[in-house]
């Protein structure tokens, strides 16, 4: 994908985010946020029966077009996810996920949701203990 | 933009409108989110992007003389002409990037004012068409850190003085009080220390301009700054958190009241929180 096509699609996802908005009954939810540019991204997740998958991954935020976009590819990447695949996704695979000459421009920003949700599959973990 | 000091450096929307073509002529988007001029920007406007562009990849610090140079260079920009910035969040962007011009000594930087905000709300034409310009020819001299940067050191002698020196806070009140620390509708960082540098007035950056983003009167300024005795006869140093609400009120200062000594503390409350035995003071 060339940077015009990458970024097409950030401007996509920004305008129409996809698994927007709370789920009611999460399991976890958590705020995360850069102070460098304002960007907020809050997580709601709902793990399936075992623990192991995630049932239903949404988010809400308000930000730059990087942050809310890559909050939005990946909760649409990872519906069903392992948690465990999760927690070991590093950020080189989210950017190249999201677009890597792009995502590395503001690492931070594209890393923001991805961070959030791990911090989310700890707290799950260790309320399950 | 009659009775500020030096209204060239001011243009608006209509100045802009007539001059999309002129070849003596650059105008220059700088936001805070990187993507926003590709979801459309003014007709024949370039980037220049803060991070990617101003900043030294690894340090923090800004670009050399010699990149500097090919930046603008790149974007078809000559020693000679005339640079336009705009941007979103009521200019910071724009202005903090006038400051970078002005370290190395850009003759003719100008801000639009009431920003990307105000071009669009009067519903001005928006492209996503990039520019290609020939390459400028650009020879720029090594940079000024002196007369209108300050550092950290520096801000430490200049609140010993007792005469002729004022400090500016320019964050938010929340901010300066220590009740937090970053803008209340910002996320907050958990490990800075909340106060402001003794001896800084408040005065919010956002109290320069009105609601639609465009710059008060001079009488307006003058009394909104003398009122703190923030004077013209003064040394006088700007702070935020990085550098860039703080850009906004050295450009006000300077050129809009016609300060003769006014400098951006761009390592401001994010070094100077942090810092090891540096004195704060906290409240209101």
């Amino acid at each position: 994908m060339d940077r015009q096509a990458i970024i097409d699609r950030l401007l996509e996802h920004y305008e129409r985010p996809r698994h927007y908005g709370p789920i009611a009954d999460a399991d976890v939810t958590l705020p995360g946020g850069i102070p460098e540019c304002g960007d907020t991204v809050t997580i709601y997740l709902k793990a399936d029966a075992a623990g192991e998958r995630v049932a239903e991954l949404r988010f809400e935020g308000r930000g730059c077009t990087i942050s809310q976009a890559a909050a939005s590819l990946l909760a649409e990447e990872l519906q069903g996810a392992r948690l465990a695949d999760i927690l070991a996704m590093e950020d080189a695979t989210l950017f190249q996920l999201i677009g890597a000459e792009v995502a590395r421009a503001r690492p931070r920003c594209a890393s923001l949701a991805l961070h959030t949700l791990q911090s989310a599959v700890h707290h799950y973990q260790q309320s399950r203990r | 933009m009659s009775g500020y000091a030096h209204p060239e450096v001011l243009v608006d929307t209509n100045w802009v409108a007539e001059h999309l073509s002129d070849p003596n002529v650059r105008i220059v988007e700088s936001n805070e989110d990187m993507l926003l001029y590709d979801t459309g920007h003014i007709p024949g406007a370039v980037k220049i992007d803060w991070v990617t562009d101003l900043n030294d990849p690894v340090m923090r610090d800004y670009l050399d003389s010699e990149r500097f140079s090919e930046l603008l260079a790149s974007k078809g920009i000559s020693n000679d002409t005339t640079v336009v910035f705009y941007g979103d969040k009521n200019n910071w962007w724009a202005t903090y990037a006038f400051w970078v011009f002005k370290l190395f000594g850009h003759k003719d930087a100008r801000i639009l004012n009431g920003g990307r905000a105000k071009w669009i709300a009067e519903g001005r034409e928006l492209t996503k068409e990039v520019p290609n310009y020939p390459r400028g020819n650009y020879t720029a001299p090594p940079r000024d850190d002196a007369t209108i940067r300050a550092f950290r050191d520096q801000v430490l002698e200049h609140i010993k003085k007792r005469d002729g020196v004022a400090l500016v806070d320019v964050r938010s009140p929340q901010e300066y009080s220590g009740e937090r620390t970053h803008m209340p509708e910002y996320p907050q960082e958990g490990t800075l220390r909340g106060g402001h540098i003794p001896t800084a007035v408040s005065i919010p950056w956002a109290q320069a301009v009105r609601e639609d983003g465009t710059f008060k009167s001079p009488e307006e300024l003058k009394e909104l700054y003398g009122s703190k005795g923030v004077t013209p006869d003064k040394d006088v140093i700007a702070y935020c958190r990085i550098g860039e609400r703080s850009s906004h009120t050295w450009f006000v200062l300077t050129y809009l009241l016609g300060f003769p000594k006014v400098r951006n503390y761009d390592g401001s409350w994010t070094e100077w929180g942090n810092s090891v035995g540096l004195p704060i003071e906290k409240g209101a």
